[in-house]
């Protein structure tokens, strides 16, 4: 038999469609008699539509139809819907005009009157906590902590937390005020873990939102065909986004297709789809026409999601050998006008993860603003931690005389490490493997770090060197996904992938776990995506780096169940008992007899003579109804594998990546130049070693650009974002980086999981962030920055003035 | 006074092969945005070369190059990115140089040769050397910034045939990507440089 | 009226083949026309729909506004429709002008410099994020400026010369042909006018709705850089050894503009300086050129001291708003560089 395919590079499928522009994003798309629609947004932070005067638009030929939020569908728990009465930020969408071209649309909507009742608005979560601050909705500012002992999914109540004028007397030494908590934690005995403590630091960072900004928006199209929605749009997930739309526009999952082959990244603001969908959805029924919807990247940056900034003080004790002996780490997360979801318990967790401390406490307020949505974007809560207490890391480090890599090293978890407070049980959870250690000595010796080290703090010229290392984790990994193939009578397996096309290519690595397992050739293999009536499997959302672990899972259940029905088929036909064939060749045959058997092509035509559970007329009790429809679908098309992902796992899965920087910075002009970059793996089996590294890399650029120059900007006054587009947002960009980065994973096997893999996507990003930001502070020395980014504004007023000159509690600067 | 008319094509419309006015964007009611010509203003109905073909279209004046291939030639590998000139993901030749199609005017354009990621594979099908490395070392993720790149890259290659690996990188520094891999999206243009020169 | 971004208005477009086609044009649409160059900045404004011209002139079709030619004693004149891209391939300019070629080579990007002329670069309109939001400030015919509150976000903002608006300049190249003591050549109404590099720009107190001295109804043709300041070996001339400096501070290497920068042209005998041309940007709403600072070190020698006293020359008077106050240092320090240079750093060693 060939080796694996697992482990080895290959080219995926859909690259020569895509470099030859024949590759179809939603944009691409068009219909006979297509509409255009663009969109009246509001030009208020907070208010309330009053009256809409939309009879001159009507009015204008070419017009066909207008919606607003009454023609949407009321969503449970009030949750957001595309278009809304009561905006709750600038940019917000108010209504939608369909009309036979753009500019059309565009004056129609110059002619719309919309008249809004001003009302009170917060752009930062500590204004809107003073005494007397301004709520960002009328009935609150902040989410609770959903009820104990409720389902998981229970919406969190809205809250109204204000603090004392006592609770900010903190606040001008830039300590972060810490008034009442909404949530909270502890596990261990915190006072003790402080006053054993050789060294205790008390530190503020804050961590600044970006937008997610994928290259292609959120531009969809959809049409109406005998009582169908049709639509084109960009998602993360496909299966899991058809059911999403049809909530948002009150269908049933039956009556929506969905058809997407190719996203132009989300970072995880298309996680499930988008809910504006709904606007060419609604309007193409209203205008009895398809509707094409395109967002502008201004648009996307008021409706395209952005991570959640938050300001975190860090109190963290240390014993001389550099082992935490207590952390307490609070939390002031702003998560915009939407929510409740937030990153700070998976920040908090995180911190509790990595850094291994005996006892902690989490406390938390997750709090509203009137600015632009958050959502989970690539490492949610885990690369805010990373930020908040990096920076003590380091200090401690440096104060403690211990070495940045023997700091982390030391703190690391390994094995089946506990993190978190204890559940329900009194236990507390544990990972299911971590190899850090290991992984920090592989990449300390890549990287050179003694010589780089050596060097850190020099100055030559008006230049200092400074080198950083960070630990970036997530989580990594789900289970009880479905998986659904057809070996068909051409000999070939087709496998069913619901995952959407962000070029990971976790969507087809997947389809070769199942080759694997059938020891079929991959040339012979199809995999079919992007597109709900081709029959998908229910699929995890590809959030959260979940994805690799948990399909690779389902398609090792799917490709045995089909194995095993090969053997039984060929026992029935052949003799003896199904244990007694094996695979190879594209054939299941007798062992010790080759020539005794049948071809995959001979086993899929008898799969369907014999039906029921063979060829997919009879399906397992357990899988989910998606999945039982698609495979309802395919039955009879060949021998069937479909099942769900039952395996057992102990505890629950995380990847990490260490971050290794080294920077340049210029003390006469506060610029800082990434010099070299080098992020090592601890992810579990490497599935696609090219693809896995690209994510290394890439996740560690999303982090870089973090340190040194991605934010959002809001005026707090009129509350407009100002950062709107590229040009003001800065993503990274080619120059910015050194021209080679380095990457490489451990490729040592997660024992909870079948293949062994575990997800990459996110841990890089904490990584990325942290360890530029550490090589800063090893080059400048500690206290120069207390936010992100780090540009040559706050590197200059610090070393201008001996101390850090900027207020770092101010969010949105 | 004299209003410049450049080159206008002279060669055969294949088929009468008139884009439509009527297609997709742009095709309100004219006279009720001023649409009317004035005098002396530029003709809409103009020949361009794109891919080595000479295409009639009926071009608004304020349309850019990005619409007219989106919506009007249905060459819709061209990507918006974010249409202000901010990422490259809508770059294309013109006259072998790359430019932002998304802030050139298409009127602005007559005469010139345009060239998409549709023109660079022959026509039966074989990929351009840079499309080749960019496949052999599965150069991107999303790929929705490929298109530009791969366009930005050929350019620069015009130019400069054998730059280093920092060259390049300044080469295509007007390309965002935001998988953000620009060491292996770099590497695979390398690649394609070293395909061009051994072609 | 509702706001609706990203669709351009419809407007007549017009090619004229000469300047006295474009200016005819101009003087038929009056404040109606809209001179369109490289179009990187226009498209901007036109696609926010801010600004709603009846008539777009496009330049791009006038065969005398291109390309680089020689002029007077050793000088070049370079034609506004002229791209950035030519500039900086040029061999005279890379020769004798590297000063120019490094100022437009930082500009934005590959495509942009291959379409941006430098007369459209000298003539952008600032990018103060509030005006290019299309509020009603100062600059746009209002009578507040959203940038310069308690709470504004100012960090690119003015330090110096702000008066009501506190925007700044944003043209790479510009500082770099006031350095070199270039003259734009005017084509008005009433004729050709020649005036001075540094006196095309305005501040806010000059005129606080322009970044120009261009009127509606004028064009820049060409811009011409004299001999005077070209590049050359000591004893060359005469006139002792000609240098340059040119440095550009931003937060990404692409796209950005200046945070602050500064250009220099400075001849020297030995270590003594003895002319200099010396200019910063990104610290007010035109670039500065330090008149009182070239005075000051003229006739002293090139070295740290004389890089002190005119880095902190340079910065007198400068104010200061809630987020800029770290282009104060900014300023002083590229001053001192340009005075006394950079020393190239080794760690290989």
């Amino acid at each position: 038999m060939a080796d694996k395919l697992v482990g080895q590079n290959y080219i995926p499928v859909d690259l020569v469609a895509k470099v030859t522009g024949k590759a179809r994003y939603a944009e691409d798309f068009r219909a006979d008699g297509m509409l255009f629609t663009k969109l009246l947004v509001s030009p208020m932070p907070h208010a309330r539509v009053r009256n809409i005067d939309m009879s001159a638009a009507l009015a204008m030929p070419g017009v066909k139809a207008i919606i607003t939020a009454d023609d949407l569908p009321m969503l449970p728990n009030n949750a957001e819907r595309a278009l809304t009465n009561e905006p709750l930020y600038v940019g917000e969408p108010i209504l939608a005009v369909a009309a036979v071209d753009e500019l059309t649309a565009a004056e129609a909507i110059e002619r719309i009157l919309v008249d809004l009742e001003p009302l009170p608005f917060v752009v930062d979560p500590l204004q809107s906590l003073r005494p007397g601050g301004n709520n960002p909705r009328t009935n609150g500012n902040a989410w609770g902590a959903p009820p104990p002992n409720t389902p998981p999914g229970t919406p969190a109540p809205l809250e109204t937390m204000k603090w004392t004028e006592q609770d900010f007397n903190d606040e001008d030494a830039g300590h972060l005020p810490m008034g009442k908590a909404l949530e909270e934690w502890a596990f261990g005995d915190l006072e003790a873990g402080f006053t054993n403590a050789a060294l205790v630091l008390d530190e503020t960072f804050t961590v600044q939102s970006t937008g997610h900004h994928p290259m292609e928006t959120r531009s969809a199209m959809a049409y109406w065909q005998n009582g169908k929605l049709y639509i084109h749009a960009s998602t993360q997930s496909v299966a899991q986004t058809q059911p999403a739309i049809a909530r948002w526009c009150g269908l049933e999952p039956s009556q929506v297709v969905l058809i997407c082959e190719y996203t132009g990244g989300g970072f995880g603001s298309k996680g499930g789809g988008a809910v504006s969908m709904s606007i060419p959805a609604i309007l193409s029924k209203k205008a009895n026409a398809p509707v094409m919807m395109r967002i502008s990247r201004e648009e996307e940056s008021f409706i395209g999601r952005a991570r959640t900034n938050m300001s975190g003080r860090a109190r963290i004790g240390f014993a001389k050998d550099g082992r935490i002996t207590a952390l307490d780490l609070f939390i002031v997360q702003d998560t915009g006008a939407y929510g409740p979801l937030g990153d700070h318990r998976s920040a908090g967790l995180a911190a509790s993860l990595i850094y291994q401390p005996p006892a902690m406490r989490w406390r938390a307020v997750n709090m509203m603003t009137n600015t632009p949505p958050r959502t989970q974007q690539r490492s949610p809560g885990p690369m805010q931690a990373n930020g908040i207490i990096e920076p003590v890391m380091s200090k401690a480090a440096r104060q403690l005389g211990i070495d940045q890599v023997e700091i982390r090293s030391i703190n690391s978890p390994s094995g089946k490490a506990l993190f978190g407070p204890a559940g329900p049980t009194g236990q507390r959870p544990h990972i299911t493997s971590a190899f850090i250690k290991e992984a920090l000595a592989r990449g300390a010796e890549q990287f050179n770090w003694p010589m780089r080290k050596a060097r850190s703090g020099q100055r030559k010229g008006s230049k200092i060197r400074g080198v950083g290392v960070t630990v970036g984790p997530h989580g990594a990994g789900s289970i009880g996904w479905d998986s659904l193939m057809t070996i068909r009578p051409d000999g070939k397996l087709y496998v069913q992938s619901g995952v959407g096309n962000l070029g990971t290519h976790s969507l087809i690595d997947l389809a070769r776990v199942a080759a694997d397992e059938l020891a079929m050739p991959w040339q012979k293999v199809e995999v079919i995506w992007g597109d709900t009536s081709k029959g998908l499997p229910w699929t995890c959302l590809s959030v959260g780096s979940q994805t690799t672990h948990a399909m690779t899972r389902a398609n090792h259940a799917g490709a045995n169940d089909a194995k095993r029905k090969l053997q039984e088929i060929a026992a029935r036909d052949l003799g003896g008992s199904p244990d007694d064939y094996e695979l190879g060749n594209e054939r299941v045959y007798r062992r010790g007899a080759p020539g005794r058997g049948l071809t995959y092509a001979q086993a899929a035509t008898r799969a369907i003579e014999l039906g029921g559970k063979y060829d997919g007329h009879e399906l397992p009790m357990d899988i989910n109804p998606m999945t039982r429809g698609s495979a309802t679908r395919l039955a009879g098309l060949g021998l069937m594998g479909v099942a769900k992902d039952n395996y057992p796992r102990d505890g629950v899965t995380y990847s990490f990546v260490i971050g290794f920087a080294e920077v340049e910075v210029d003390v006469e002009t506060g610029h800082v130049t990434l010099v070299d970059y080098l992020g090592v793996g601890d992810v579990g089996t490497v599935v696609n070693p090219r693809s896995l590294l690209a994510q290394i890399k890439g996740g560690s650029c999303l982090g870089i650009a973090h340190a040194l120059f991605q934010k959002s900007v809001v005026d707090p006054k009129y509350g407009h974002s100002l950062a709107r587009r590229f040009h003001y947002s800065k993503p990274l960009t080619i120059l910015d980086i050194p021209a080679t980065m380095n990457a490489s994973a451990l490729d040592m096997a997660d024992p909870e999981t079948p293949v062994g893999a575990r997800g990459v996507g996110e841990p890089p990003v904490g990584a990325g962030y942290g360890s530029v930001m550490n090589a800063i502070s090893d080059a400048l020395g500690d206290d120069i920055f207390r936010r992100a980014p780090v540009t040559a504004d706050l590197i200059l007023m610090s070393l201008e003035h001996g101390r850090p000159m900027h207020d770092p509690l101010r969010a949105h600067v | 006074m004299s209003v410049s008319r450049r080159n206008f094509i002279k060669g055969v419309i294949a088929g009468g092969a008139v884009a439509s006015s009527g297609a997709y964007l742009f095709r309100g009611n004219a006279p009720l945005f001023g649409q009317t010509s004035a005098p002396g203003s530029v003709e809409r109905l103009i020949t361009l070369r794109i891919n080595g073909q000479a295409r009639r279209v009926d071009v608004m004046k304020q349309e850019t190059l990005a619409m007219t291939l989106r919506y009007k030639l249905g060459l819709t590998g061209t990507k918006l990115g974010c249409d202000r000139a901010e990422c490259g993901a809508c770059t294309v030749l013109v006259d072998d140089v790359p430019h932002y199609s998304c802030s050139v005017l298409t009127h602005t354009i007559r005469g010139r040769s345009v060239v998409t990621i549709e023109g660079l594979a022959s026509p039966d099908g074989t990929l351009h050397p840079v499309q080749q490395a960019v496949v052999d070392e599965q150069g991107f993720q999303c790929a929705f910034c490929m298109p530009g790149f791969v366009m930005a890259a050929v350019g620069f290659f015009k130019t400069e045939p054998n730059p280093t690996r920092e060259q390049l990188a300044h080469g295509i520094s007007g390309n965002l990507c935001r998988c953000q891999d620009y060491d292996k999206i770099l590497t695979s243009l390398m690649r394609g440089g070293e395909y061009l020169r051994n072609a | 009226m509702a706001v609706i971004r990203d669709v351009m208005p419809a407007f007549e477009l017009f090619q004229p083949a000469s300047v006295s086609d474009a200016q005819a044009l101009l003087k038929r649409y009056g404040g109606e026309a809209w001179l369109l160059a490289g179009g990187l900045d226009s498209f901007d404004w036109l696609k926010d729909r801010i600004k709603r011209p009846a008539a777009v002139i496009d330049l791009s079709g006038i065969a005398d506004l291109k390309g680089i030619k020689p002029w007077g004693d050793g000088g070049l004149e370079i034609g506004a429709m002229t791209t950035l891209t030519e500039i900086v391939r040029h061999p005279v300019v890379r020769e004798r002008y590297s000063i120019l070629l490094e100022a437009a080579e930082s500009a934005a990007s590959p495509q942009i410099r291959n379409q941006g002329t430098v007369g459209g670069n000298v003539t952008q309109d600032t990018r103060c994020w509030y005006y290019r939001a299309g509020w009603s400030c100062y600059r746009a015919g209002g009578n507040i400026c959203y940038a310069d509150t308690p709470q504004a976000i100012n960090r690119e903002h003015a330090i110096l010369e702000a008066d009501r608006c506190v925007a700044v300049n944003p043209s790479d190249t510009a500082p770099a042909l006031i350095a070199l003591d270039a003259q734009m050549v005017i084509r008005t109404g009433a004729g050709e006018q020649v005036i001075a590099a540094e006196d095309y720009f305005v501040g806010p107190g000059t005129d606080i709705t322009r970044m120009t001295v261009l009127k509606p109804g004028s064009l820049l043709t060409s811009i011409r850089i004299p001999g005077t300041w070209a590049a050359s070996a000591e004893g060359s001339g005469g006139a002792g050894r000609v240098q340059f400096y040119f440095e550009k501070i931003r937060d990404r290497n692409v796209w950005d503009f200046a945070l602050v920068s500064v250009a220099s042209a400075m001849a020297t005998t030995g270590t003594t300086i003895d002319r200099i041309r010396l200019v910063v940007n990104g610290v007010a709403a035109r670039p500065l050129r330090l008149a009182a600072v070239e005075d000051l070190v003229r006739g002293k020698p090139r070295n740290e001291a004389t890089a002190v006293i005119a880095g902190n020359l340079a910065i007198e008077g400068a104010q200061p708003l809630t987020f800029n106050g770290y282009k104060v240092p900014l300023m002083r320090n590229l001053v001192k560089r340009a005075i006394r240079g950079v020393e190239d750093v080794d760690w290989t060693s």
